[in-house]
């Protein structure tokens, strides 16, 4: 990622267990960002867009995001970031969902979604998985947030 | 609907209808006796008509004798007085048709005893009458007009003459009396005949009037009914398309639960899974270290710390690999289902003899590997179905029948199918070790299976060939007997059709 600046990682995950294990295997594909995680989408909302230290007012970041959440659907959230006017509408999310129904991926391309991955049930899967998108990471550009 | 109908025979009402037909049926009675009587009443009053004209004939009768017999009294007379021959022969005339007036009074009163009393005393009188006549007469005929003026004058044909007027005029007299009381009979006959007439007339407004009322109610009736049955026959359809409606909505929504139900069971498992992993890995540098410890410091090593470094974390790992294994696969299989359950059929035209080919191609290494020979019988007549369900029902089929096999001896699959009322029966049949008649609807319950279980498998595919079965319209039933082989019947509309397929 962005070497001069270091890019936050926001995790959107209302799972504890699974925000650990992304956490572990993305760690261990040597990304050593600093992780955000938020369990409900209100709170995360409000990390984006309004806190001082956010991504909105503070440099740049990418979104992990899950669909279930609590008190809102994860694309409710991916359609507040890829809104036009948003701040963060160059931001990229990746969304990383138990869901594989080709309608809801189809969905969240359609809004605007860069990277949609299953998370694999087998838990081998899941950790190459999350390597993977850990290497990914390492090595994608990411925008700076517009003012 | 039903309310209508109950209404329109609620009990008052029809006891009403029962009291209208009641009424209905009395006048009609009324009316028969009614025209019994105007039957009756004239039968009587021709029996009296003719008895007034009766009286009337005998009157006439009576009033011929007495003209006659004053005109033969005075011929005689102006004969004898002055022998002039014009009197003879009106005397001759006259007095011959007395006695012929007399007999017929006497057959037209003979059912008069007083009459009858009267006639025969004047039947002697005239006899007397006729004796003195004759013989002044004969005196006259021989010129001996004095004599017979003389005789005249002293015989007695004078009284016997006012005698006979005498009983004649009672005769008569009672004849008038008799018109009379026959001609007030008659008159009252008709009377009551016109009164009948009336009564008649009155009970038929009456009929006339019920029936109208009956009929009037019955098409009432008829209307009602008519009425109810078509807004019955209108609302139908739309009766129809409000269950379809409701169990399509029903069920979405177990398709709905099933999917969310395996879907938020899928994400606890991943942590279960994935911390295990985390576990056994973190098991493997303690292993180390027991190891070390155990080469190098012993002392420092108890039993307990060996035990369970080497053989109690590997073995609980391990059961909670396999069971979360397991778990993953029971809930794929449901998510699988109710996926099933969503997908969109396609219907397309396909040879069910082609399609089983394509699965024996694609299993054939199996079939091989098992020494099971596969044989599909042809022609096979032509289905229009969805290519993929039908080709997922079949190759489980046929993957059964390959698995399930009779220990000692080679496995044969047959495929056939044949064509029956817009039908068509697909038949996979196998010589395997077969089915116990108690199971076999239980092994198209999902997670239930049959014999031995000394197959892998979860007891799903059953289940799915049945869910796609239902799904394409169709049902499937086994035929089975122990170490006798299983014939599975797959039974399909020929053509697919939305409305066919159950829900």
């Amino acid at each position: 990622m962005n070497a001069h600046q270091s890019v936050g990682i926001v995790m959107i995950e209302d799972d504890e267990g699974h925000a650990r294990l992304i956490e572990k295997n993305i760690r261990r594909a040597g990304i050593l960002n600093e992780i955000k995680h938020f369990t409900d989408g209100t709170q995360a909302l409000h990390h984006l867009f309004d806190a001082p230290d956010g991504p909105a007012r503070n440099g740049p970041a990418l979104v992990l995001l899950d669909l279930n959440l609590p008190d809102m659907s994860g694309t409710d959230i991916l359609v507040r970031i890829k809104a036009e006017g948003s701040p963060l509408k160059r931001t990229p999310v990746v969304v990383l969902t138990t869901t594989d129904d080709k309608v809801e991926i189809q969905r969240c391309y359609d809004l605007g979604c860069n990277v949609y991955i299953t998370k694999p049930v087998n838990y081998e899967s899941f950790a190459t998985a999350i390597r993977q998108l850990g290497l990914f990471l390492s090595v994608i550009q990411v925008p700076e947030v517009e003012a | 609907m039903a309310d209508g109908f109950t209404d329109r025979f609620s009990t008052p009402d029809r006891r009403f209808g029962r009291v209208l037909l009641t009424f209905m049926a009395l006048a009609f009675v009324a009316l028969i006796a009614a025209a019994a009587t105007i039957g009756w009443n004239t039968l009587r009053n021709q029996d009296y008509t003719a008895e007034v004209v009766h009286t009337l004939d005998v009157r006439q009768a009576i009033a011929d004798v007495q003209v006659q017999l004053e005109q033969s009294e005075t011929a005689r007379r102006g004969y004898v007085l002055s022998g002039k021959p014009l009197f003879r022969t009106a005397f001759a005339r006259t007095d011959g048709a007395i006695r012929p007036g007399l007999a017929q009074l006497t057959r037209l009163t003979a059912d008069n005893p007083r009459q009858t009393a009267r006639l025969s005393s004047i039947a002697v009188q005239f006899a007397r009458l006729e004796r003195l006549r004759a013989q002044s007469m004969a005196l006259a005929d021989a010129g001996a007009l004095d004599v017979a003026r003389r005789r005249f004058a002293d015989d007695a044909s004078v009284p016997t003459m006012r005698a006979i007027r005498y009983r004649l005029e009672a005769m008569a007299s009672e004849e008038a009396s008799l018109l009379v009381t026959r001609a007030e009979r008659q008159r009252a006959t008709t009377r009551l005949f016109f009164a009948s007439l009336a009564v008649a007339a009155v009970l038929l407004g009456v009929v006339a009037l019920l029936s109208l009322l009956v009929v009037f109610r019955n098409h009432r009736d008829l209307t009602g009914s008519r009425d109810a049955l078509a807004s019955l026959n209108d609302t139908l359809e739309d009766q129809v398309a409000e269950r379809t409606a409701d169990l399509s909505r029903a069920n979405e929504e177990i398709q709905r639960f099933a999917y969310i139900v395996s879907h938020d069971l899928r994400s606890p498992l991943v942590n279960v899974m994935g911390f295990t992993s985390e576990l056994a890995a973190a098991a493997d540098p303690l292993a180390a270290l027991v190891d070390r410890v155990e080469a190098e410091r012993p002392d420092l090593l108890s039993d307990d710390a060996r035990l369970a470094a080497r053989e109690d974390l590997p073995e609980a790992i391990g059961f909670i690999r396999t069971s979360t294994q397991k778990m993953d696969r029971l809930i794929n299989a449901i998510l699988r289902l109710s996926r099933e359950g969503r997908r969109i059929i396609t219907p397309e035209r396909i040879d069910p003899a082609a399609l089983v080919d394509t699965i024996a191609g694609s299993i054939q290494h199996l079939l091989d590997a098992r020494g099971v020979t596969l044989v599909v019988e042809r022609p096979m007549p032509m289905l229009v179905t969805d290519r993929l369900a039908l080709e997922q029902i079949l190759s489980n089929l046929v993957e059964n029948a390959s698995k399930y096999l009779q220990p000692g001896r080679p496995g044969t699959i047959t495929v056939s199918a044949r064509e029956q009322r817009g039908r068509v029966i697909v038949a996979v049949a196998d010589n395997g070790r077969g089915i116990d008649p108690r199971d076999h609807q239980r092994v198209f319950d999902l997670f239930r299976r049959s014999g031995a279980q000394d197959q892998p498998g979860e007891g799903i595919g059953l289940a799915h060939v049945r869910a796609l079965a239902y799904r394409l319209g169709g049902t499937i039933d086994v035929e089975s007997e122990l170490g006798q082989g299983a014939t599975f019947r797959l039974n399909l509309p020929a053509a697919y059709d939305q409305q066919d397929s159950k829900p």
